[in-house]
Order: structure tokens, then sequence, then C-alpha cells
């Protein structure tokens, strides 16, 4: 976003509406803001301008020939005409122009259902090809890198990937080669398109020209439902929305929010939901306890922590940073003020590498959240290691996402009250006393708070199967037979305890975002 | 003004009361065919049924079959715009991926469940590959389980045939 408090404001005419906008903002963004939609290809709000695909041609009393209003400046009297004769007759010129090789193969494309060029065609042309030679044929199904296919001959060469990976994901590797009709977009010689944000060049592909090899033939997007939460690789907290089809995810994609993200995210973060297909623990499991159903299993973790807390022998807790604030709020008031326990250390992934796109050091979502309430027990975190060596009582461990996870297998293998609460079954889940079901991140409701202290809503995609509860319904059941314990019906009923108590701000949530795939439909 | 045609009801008299006379026509109509079954068998009017069947008309409606390609495979891209169009919801695709780079797609799984189908013939309609008809000539024939109902790609494909039809028209 250019800094708009300095320019000036100038007042011009957009199909004889007045408006009044800072001078130099582009007529597509100005005539948005008066709800007028002018059709493009090219430009794209995060990208510069290109001016190549002459879509949004429109007239102007400063110029005898239509203009691109993605390249035109607003000045002080500017009259803009969208919707003339000359403009309608223009649109379908440049139409059928990009139409003119391009292969109507939209029964296999991926993109057909939220392709630009299909609503545009639908909604501005309609005219039929008056091609009478064989079309041009170039490359197809070339594959650009580990995530992403190719299509030149649906390509329209609009440049938006290569400009993406020029300016945006600072790795340019993809240019356009050729000329005329025979241009298309390729790789530089001996490049790879794998940067960690490859991806989004699918999302900002207005054709099927780059499809994703993860969601390639998975379903047909007319048929997926969508739910917004908030993705749960790192610290940032992009913004996503996440498609579902039968109950099963197929791909995730950002939504726009220009406080936490922007208007993209990384490949990792789209293809974080392949770790929770597999492995899945959904029935209460242990070895050395035998068969029990949840309640069985509930009933004697509360029995075995009260004789721990009688004798002033409590467990240790390993919280993780992948529970949300109210998951976080239940276990730590539960075990800290009820139970007595006095040894807390924050597990999770370890540190990785970020960069200073999108990608944090922190790999897990509410470390700051964690901390926050935390702090408002008064409870300083040991580390990990610590919290193991003292674990000779017994031990919680909430999650199974832990750098330390062998070391917590290896030590809640030899304990009496080893209660590990993990979506995920692992050795650690095999080993303990008791293993009980969570939902994974797709399927949790709560908020968590990022890196920068921004907190936003979770919420669940798919429902928790069979025995798997939320955490916080989990630690509430394991303290039913204590005293004073408050019990929630409803996540937002936590929310709002922890809203109250200012250790998050809901009101800052600017999670409304457009995702950018719905730009073809408006 | 609205113009109004006055017609005149017939009086009813003692002969058309009693109804004599159609009576009799009538029965010299069954006379007539019933010595015509018996002596001539020329112009009859009924079918002699498990023998000799009606032909079905152009447009009907029947089992679905699968069309295919001069390789033997199946048409069909899995595109799902039969599925999309079903308002039954019938039709269950799966897609799977194929080498070559002008069909790509192909369904792994295409079943129909014709407990469910109701035979309006939007499928066919839908498709853009002429890869689904329903010109079989042949009605779906009741079964004893829920399973023998639901027809995949083997039974659809038996019935298909070779179709001209091209992807992407005439010059792609």
């Amino acid at each position: 976003m250019p800094d708009t408090e300095e320019k000036k404001l100038v007042t011009m005419k957009i199909d004889g509406q007045e408006i009044t906008v800072p001078e130099g903002m582009n007529v597509i963004d100005a005539a948005e803001q008066i709800g007028i939609y002018i059709p493009r290809f090219c430009y794209h709000p995060a990208l510069s301008v290109a001016g190549n695909c002459r879509m949004c041609l429109v007239e102007t009393n400063q110029a005898r020939k239509p203009v691109p209003a993605c390249r035109e400046g607003a000045r002080e009297g500017l009259e803009v005409t969208t919707n003339s004769d000359r403009i309608k007759e223009a649109r379908k010129d440049v139409l059928e122009f990009i139409l003119l090789d391009h292969p109507v193969d939209c029964p296999i494309c991926d993109k057909a259902g939220e392709c630009m060029l299909q609503e545009q065609y639908s909604k501005f042309s309609l005219r039929p090809s008056s091609l009478s030679m064989p079309k041009v044929h170039k490359p197809k199904v070339k594959v650009m890198g580990p995530t992403v296919l190719y299509d030149a001959e649906r390509c329209i060469n609009c440049t938006r990937c290569v400009r993406f990976m020029a300016e945006i994901a600072k790795d340019p590797v993809l240019t356009q080669v050729h000329r005329g009709d025979h241009a298309y977009i390729d790789l530089a010689p001996d490049k790879v398109l794998n940067s960690p944000y490859s991806m989004n060049v699918v999302d900002l592909c207005p054709v099927g020209a780059l499809t994703s090899r993860d969601f390639r033939f998975k379903a047909r997007v007319w048929f997926l439902e969508s739910t917004d939460t908030v993705c749960s690789e790192c610290s940032r907290g992009c913004n996503i929305r996440v498609d579902t089809y039968k109950g099963e995810i197929k791909r995730i994609v950002p939504r726009e929010n220009p406080d936490v993200n922007g208007m993209f995210m990384c490949d990792h973060g789209r293809l974080a939901y392949h770790e929770y297909e597999n492995d899945r623990l959904f029935t209460v499991a242990g070895t050395r306890t035998g068969d029990m159903n949840y309640t069985q299993a509930v009933n004697r973790i509360s029995l075995q922590l009260l004789q721990m807390i009688k004798s002033g022998m409590p467990p240790v807790v390993i919280l993780s940073p992948f529970m949300t604030n109210e998951d976080a709020w239940v276990a730590i008031f539960s075990l800290k003020v009820l139970a007595n326990v006095n040894v807390f250390a924050i597990g999770g992934n370890a540190q990785g590498e970020g960069d200073d796109i999108l990608i944090r050091e922190d790999k897990n979502p509410n470390t700051r959240g964690l901390m926050t309430i935390l702090k408002h027990f008064g409870i300083q975190p040991v580390s990990v290691k610590e919290a193991i060596e003292q674990a000779d009582n017994g031990m919680i461990v909430f999650g199974t996402r832990h750098a330390w996870i062998d070391e917590i297998a290896k030590k809640i293998g030899t304990l009496d009250f080893g209660v590990i609460l993990s979506a995920k079954a692992t050795p650690a889940t095999t080993k303990a006393a008791f293993a009980l079901p969570v939902p994974s991140p797709y399927e949790t409701t709560g908020t968590w708070t990022n890196e920068f202290g921004i907190t936003q809503r979770v919420q669940a995609v798919l429902q928790p199967q069979q025995e798997a509860r939320p955490i916080w319904q989990i630690v509430q059941d394991m303290h039913r037979g204590f005293a004073r314990m408050q019990t929630f019906t409803r996540v937002e009923e936590i929310t709002d305890i922890l809203m109250d108590k200012g250790l998050i701000a809901l009101d800052d949530l600017t999670n409304t975002g457009d995702d950018i795939t719905v730009e073809a439909g408006k | 003004m609205v113009k109004v045609k006055v017609i005149e009801r017939p009086v009813p008299t003692v002969s058309t009361e009693i109804y004599l006379k159609e009576v009799l026509k009538g029965m010299g109509v069954s006379a007539k065919h019933f010595f015509q079954g018996i002596t001539t068998q020329k112009n009859l009017v009924t079918t002699q049924y498990p023998e000799e069947k009606r032909p079905y008309p152009k447009r009907f409606r029947g089992h679905h079959r699968l069309m295919k390609r001069e390789d033997g495979s199946a048409r069909c891209v899995a595109c799902y715009m039969c599925a999309t169009a079903c308002p039954s919801h019938c039709i269950t695709i799966e897609a799977g991926e194929r080498e070559e780079p002008y069909i790509q797609k192909y369904p792994r799984k295409f079943e129909i469940d014709y407990l469910k189908c109701v035979f309006c013939g939007f499928c066919v309609d839908a498709c853009p590959q002429d890869a689904i008809r329903m010109d079989s000539d042949k009605h779906r024939i009741p079964a004893y389980t829920r399973q023998d109902e639901m027809a995949g790609n083997i039974d659809l494909l038996k019935l298909g045939g070779l179709s001209q039809a091209r992807q992407g028209g005439k010059w792609s």
C-alpha cells in the first residue's frame, strides 16, 4: 500500500459519478470504490502494473483512443467511461484475441469454475470465434516444479506469475519466451519453480495455465465447501480458506488480510493438511491400561490426579503451542489452581528457518498466546528437558508435535500416570498410560495469538471424529471431581472470559478479507 | 368485444339415450379385428409381445452407456458436468490421470446409482464430450440387491460405441 496521506486528493468522474481519490491512484481501484468493476487479467493489486492484457480498456476525455485503466492515474478533471459501446466492442475484440489459440479444455481444467477467462467471456463477450485455421500448439502439462504444472496453451501471457516471482517471492525463475502467438511462460535455464511461495502463482493465474499438482483432479471447485480459518504452521497465522469436499480437505488458499499476511501464504501452509490425513488417533488408547472408553479414561485420570494432589506429588505438564487460547486457559487454570501443578513447560516444534516475506522462525501458531496466559497465572515455564527430568510423579502432555517427542515418549512409557492428548497416533500415544484423542488444528475452534499479538479466530473446518473432544472439554472432564470447577458448554464462553480479563483482544480482528481466488466472481 | 361462438347442444332423444346404435358399432369393430386375427392376420393393432417387441422411439432414454475412443477407453474426461446437472445426485465420479497431454483425465470410477436415477437425461445434455448417452434401447432391469443397482465403468462401457465428436471444436 502506498502512503496515501501524502498525496493530494483529486476529483474525477467515472461513468458520470464524481469521486475524490488520491492523485495517481489507478482507475481500476478508483472505480472499484464506487462499485464499478472494470474487467482485467494482468492487473493485480499486489503486483506492479504491466498493462499487457488490454482487457481493462476505458475511454477518457483526454485521449482519443481507449486506454488501459490499470495504467491510467487519477488526475483532476479526468472523465472515464467504462460502459460505452466502443468499450464493449473493444472488450469483445480483446477476448477474441485472447481466446484465439485457447484450447477450451475446460472439462479437464482445474481452474474451471473460478476462471477469470470463463467469467469475463460469459459476462462481457459471448462472441463466437472466427478462427479459420489450426490453432497454435504449445507445451502442455509441463512440470514447473514440485508443486506447479504449466499448460502453455491455456496461458494468456498476463505475466502475473513472472511479476510475482520477481517482486514478491524474490526468486525470479519465470520468464516469457518466444514472441507473438508463440509466446509462453518458461523457466529460466537450469532453474526450477521451487520457491516456498511457488503455489501462489496458481491462485494468481487468471486462467488454468498454472495449476497445483496437489489439487490436480481432486475435485471440481464448485463442489467445494469453504471455511475461513487460520494457518497453524508458523507464528504469523496467515488467514486461510480451507476447501473441503465430501468431508475431506482438498486444498488451502490464502485470504487477504493486510495486517497479517497480505494476499499470499507459503506452500508449507497449503500442504500442511496432509499431516493429519493418516495415522490419526480417534479412540482412547494406551497399552498398559487396556481397552476403555472415553468416560472410563477421564474418570480414572481424575481419580489418580486427586490422589496425587492429596499426597502432594503433582504431575508435570507439557503444554503445546498448538493449543488455542481457550484450551490453554482451561488447562492452566484447572491444573494450576485446582490441581496445584507447579511445573509447566512449553513444547512445540523447534525453531526453524524464517524469511522476511511471510515465514517466521517460530513454527508454532500460539506461542505468544500461551505465554500471555502463563504470565497471567504467574507461572514461569521451565524447559521441556527439565520437565521430563522432574516427571517422576506423572506427566500430562498436550499434543504430539513437540521437538522433544522422542524423549517424552521414552519417559511417558515408564510412568503410571502418563497422559497424552494427541490428534495423531505416535509411539508416545501407544506407550502412554492414557492417550486421549483431540481434534487436529483443522477441527479446532478457538483463537490463536500470532507473533505480533494479533488474536484471530480459528474455526473448525471438519467436525472432530469418534471420541475426539476439544482439549478444554477433556481437561474439564478430568477435573469433574474437583471443587470450584467452572464448567463450560461452548468455546465462546471461554473466549468471552479471556476478553474480559484482557488476555486477548478480538476487536483487533481483521479476519474478514476476501481471498484472491474469488476475484473473478465480482 | 369478445367473440363468443355459440354451439348448440344436441337434444337427447330416445334413440340416442338407449345407446343401441353405438353398442352395435363397437361390437362391429371388435368383430372385425377378431376375424382379421384368426383369418388374414394383416393390419393387426396388437404386438405379439414376448416374441415380438415394439421398436423404441428414437429419443427413448434408457440405460446409460459410456462412449469409447478409438483405443476402447472411455471418452469421459471426468469433468463432473453430468454429476453437476444431475437432479438426483446419482452419479459418482473419481478422476484419474492419463499420460496423453490432450486427454489428461479419465474417470477411475464412474458409478450410477439406479435407485436414485430418474432417467431425466440431463447428464446427456450436459456432457461436453458426447461421452454419456442413454440411447442404448435398454430398460434398467430391476435387481435383487442394492449393490446390483449400482452400475460401474465396466457395465456402462459395455454398451458404449464409438463417437465422432471432437473436444475443443474443429480447429483444436
